[in-house]
């Protein structure tokens, strides 16, 4: 049974809006600050029915900030501390360091599912209880090298164990947090290293907060900001729901951005290339070309720029309805790259069944299914298009909900991201302020995805793509639900409780329901 | 007092063992390779390329470096026959972001390196097959090899003062793939005696350490052999630049020889003439270094020859 439904009987509160992390574009006027989080029972009155009309009339989606929000000045970290001590300017920084430790901890339980990795397909979600974990500990290095010119370093260490090998869930991936190819091996590895500069073109001067990639300084709101390097796509575009930190909000993958999305990034998100944003005052424009990896859903990277790439463009409003920050954002992508259209993987293997799943002689994903068709008979230079919206606006003191939505053309294989070839997603996020835990936060939320209609049959027919493929399938809409409790303790530590609900799991309805629990530690210095 | 003895005997134990692991290495008909590298570089901000200048001072202060090189030929290893060469690792380069934080006289500091090339022939020393390796920007995007935190002390002297004794201590962490010969896939140390001084126009700067390096690969021609003596010595003539800014240059020599092979040739020693133009200013300042070298004794990753090229900001908030 859908559960989406039911969202509007939950209802929530608070919510603290953050500053974007990487981006100057989210300045301080747009900001929720702690003095607004009062009367929350008229709150919780105005906000059920909104919510519930938001919900159902509403087919746009949400997520979080794929970078981490900056840090409230009562909360503990080491630069406010050398700034207590008079050894460091926190209004107009010359360099930054800040870190972070996530260990997440998912159990899933059992679950029906009639058949298994049908005819030696591979990518099923399995069946039987399973735990799954990831761990990661991060250092945010920020240096000014000149006026409007900065340069950060991330590395960052990541330990995991997904479930089912990260096989059978499209958008639905319980844990953001979790990469291709992870070990529970710790590995270190460079996440960002990335260079920006901020060109300043008039207009009201703004503040950005010191925090986990970015530097404080005071900026333009008409401004030209280029970057260059090593980051991760959703820096800097689709940053959103009222920019909180994702290791401190929801934990499904569908909330981290439009789960249709599949941006060009490498194994573990990561890319590189560059990035133009205009701003100007509350409209903002961005756009990027990063680089796609060598083969789907691998760590080595394709530097052939000119060939092989992902470009997207977003357009971004803020506003206020009734006093109250809002913001609007429509983000296009198209990416070019060496991948397979499953029309041509399935004419391939009907012309020739020679030509199926057993038999590649390239990149594949393993599959035993010899009556199967397989996308490496099909990967060449192709094209995936794709268009979302996004929009976020606090409803009263505090609580805040979220949408997004995107549409892409579903011909082609997923290269990077999810197997979603249309998502939705909508959600509540609030602060623990008017239930006096103002380091708390609480949200909720739905993500539902789709399969084009070629895609559903090439995963019929037995294909397998880099995330589900059961053998067999009955096709419908992959849905998630998913609640969660973030308690602070000793402004240094969260604690999470987390629930998630997925239906029809790898879109298939002849499968699941799935439930999975979690607990989140999160430390920040 | 007998606990604290028999743990005294146990640390000395663990510390010899650590030391002395080399006999229990297994031979390997595939070798599968370690951290290459060997020019252990100081800390951020300590002026040399792999000396330390000990100008450790003031109140808080701190250093962002970077440092990228280049090195051509750094493991040849040398068959049986002591005429056929296999150039295992013939190209290497890498770079590396560093970044230190001082107080009075202490300093502590974080190294990430990061390789954009290794490259080299694979080949057959019987009994041994080599598979050199292929890492590139492309196929390795954010690998960071065995980076690094390290603490250094100033313990005597004064900066500028004729002789500055310190010391140091650094923990290497694995990272990386051994088959890529940037990691050990090992946890090591390094402990160092320093010592630096200026006279007039002359500066030096010397070290003494130990590399506790538990990879033992010893019958494996051209690999590591454990625990290692680390050496170096640096010297150079300071000359006056444009206003508020002094140039240095002079040669570093520095090289290291295993425990149990101290005697049999397995010594890598490598100089490197060394330029340095740094500014002098009370607050933050800038030091753009060069050096190029060659191979005094070419083993175990003392390369050919090589170019590094450094950038540094340092500076602290002001005398303590």
């Amino acid at each position: 049974m859908p559960f989406w439904p039911l969202i509007p009987a939950f209802v929530l509160r608070t919510c603290e809006r953050q500053q974007s992390a990487a981006s100057p574009g989210r300045n301080r006027a747009h900001r929720l600050t702690k003095a607004n989080f009062v009367r929350p029972i008229a709150l919780a009155r105005f906000a059920a029915p909104l919510m519930a009309g938001f919900l159902l009339v509403s087919s746009l989606a949400c997520a979080q900030d794929g970078a981490p929000g900056p840090r409230p000045s009562d909360q503990f970290s080491f630069m406010q501390l050398l700034a207590d001590k008079g050894l460091h300017d926190m209004e107009n920084e010359s360099w930054n360091a800040y870190g972070q430790f996530t260990y997440i901890s998912s159990w899933k339980s059992s679950f029906s599912a009639p058949y298994t990795n049908l005819n030696g397909s591979i990518n099923s979600l399995l069946p039987t209880a399973e735990r799954s974990f990831t761990g990661t500990a991060t250092l945010y290095l920020g240096l000014r090298l000149w006026n409007g010119g900065e340069a950060y370093l991330v590395p960052e260490l990541i330990s995991e164990r997904p479930l089912s090998q990260l096989r059978g869930l499209g958008g639905a991936i319980q844990n953001f947090e979790l990469q291709k190819g992870g070990t529970s091996t710790p590995q270190i590895y460079r996440s960002r290293l990335f260079f920006k500069q901020t060109v300043g073109l008039g207009g009201k001067s703004l503040v950005e907060e010191s925090g986990p990639l970015q530097l404080a300084t005071h900026y333009d709101s008409r401004r030209l900001v280029f970057v260059a390097g090593n980051f991760s796509v959703l820096d800097f575009f689709d940053t959103n729901a009222f920019d909180v930190d994702p290791r401190l909000g929801f934990l499904g993958l569908g909330f981290l951005t439009y789960a249709a999305y599949d941006f060009a990034s490498d194994a573990r998100g990561y890319s590189y290339g560059g990035i133009a944003e205009f701003h100007w005052d509350d409209w903002a424009v961005r756009a990027g070309r990063i680089t796609p990896p060598k083969q789907p859903n691998q760590l080595p990277v394709d530097f052939r720029l000119f060939k092989y790439y992902g470009d997207q463009m977003e357009a971004e409003h803020k506003h206020t309805i009734r006093g109250q920050d809002g913001m609007a954002r429509v983000l296009v992508f198209r990416n070019h790259e060496n991948m397979g259209r499953f029309s041509d993987a399935i004419a391939a293997f009907q012309a020739d069944p020679a030509e199926n799943a057993t038999t590649c002689t390239t990149f594949n994903y393993g599959s035993q299914n010899a009556g199967a068709p397989d996308l490496c008979w099909a990967r060449k230079p192709n094209v995936k298009k794709g268009i979302g919206g996004f929009a976020e606006q606090t409803i009263g003191r505090g609580i805040g909900i979220f949408g997004r939505a995107m549409y892409a053309d579903g011909k082609t294989e997923v290269y990077a991201y999810t197997s979603d070839d249309r998502s939705a997603a909508v959600g509540v996020l609030a602060n623990g302020t008017a239930w006096s835990r103002p380091g708390d936060d609480a949200g909720i939320g739905t993500n539902i995805g789709w399969i084009s209609n070629v895609h559903a049959r090439y995963l019929g027919m037995g294909g397998v793509d880099g995330f589900v493929g059961d053998g067999a399938i009955t096709a419908a809409a992959e849905e998630s639900f998913d609640l969660f409790y973030n308690a602070n303790f000793g402004k240094i530590y969260w604690l999470s409780g987390d629930y998630q609900h997925i239906a029809h799991p790898g879109f298939n309805a002849a499968r699941g329901p799935v439930n999975i629990f979690t607990v989140r530690i999160h430390g920040e210095f | 007092m007998a606990s604290f003895k028999s743990q005294r005997r146990f640390a000395y134990r663990l510390l010899a063992g650590l030391l002395t692991l080399g006999p229990l290495a297994d031979a390997q008909q595939q070798p599968a390779g370690f951290a290459v590298e060997r020019l252990y570089q100081s800390a951020p901000g300590a002026g040399w390329f792999v000396m330390d200048d000990l100008n450790i001072t003031g109140r808080l202060g701190g250093a962002i470096e970077l440092t990228s090189g280049y090195a051509r030929n750094p493991l040849v290893i040398t068959g049986p026959d002591g005429k056929q060469k296999l150039a295992v690792v013939k190209e290497e380069a890498f770079f590396n972001i560093g970044a230190a934080i001082t107080y009075d006289r202490f300093r502590g500091y974080i190294n990430f390196p990061m390789p954009l090339l290794l490259s080299g022939a694979s080949g057959t020393l019987a009994p041994y097959q080599f598979i050199a390796p292929s890492v590139s920007l492309g196929t390795n995007p954010d690998t960071i090899s065995d980076p690094r935190i390290g603490v250094d002390v100033r313990l005597l002297g004064e900066p500028g003062t004729l002789l500055r004794l310190g010391a140091g201590a650094q923990l290497y962490f694995p990272s990386g793939s051994r088959a890529d010969y940037v990691s050990d896939a090992r946890y090591r140390a390094m402990f160092r005696f320093l010592a630096a001084g200026d006279a007039g126009a002359y500066t030096y700067a010397g070290q003494l350490g130990v590399h506790v390096r538990p990879l033992n690969d010893a019958p494996v021609p051209g690999s590591p052999n454990g625990s290692e003596f680390l050496y170096g010595i640096s010297g150079g003539r300071k000359f006056a630049g444009p206003p508020g800014w002094v140039v240095i240059a002079g040669p570093e020599i520095f090289g290291e020889t295993a425990f149990h092979s101290f005697f049999s040739g397995e010594t890598g020693t490598e100089a490197l003439i060394t330029g340095r133009l740094e500014q002098t200013n009370a607050g933050r300042n800038l030091r753009i270094k060069l050096g190029v070298g060659h191979a005094l004794q070419q083993n175990f990753g003392a390369a050919q020859w090589r170019i590094v090229f450094g950038v540094e900001l340092f500076g602290h908030a002001g005398s303590h």
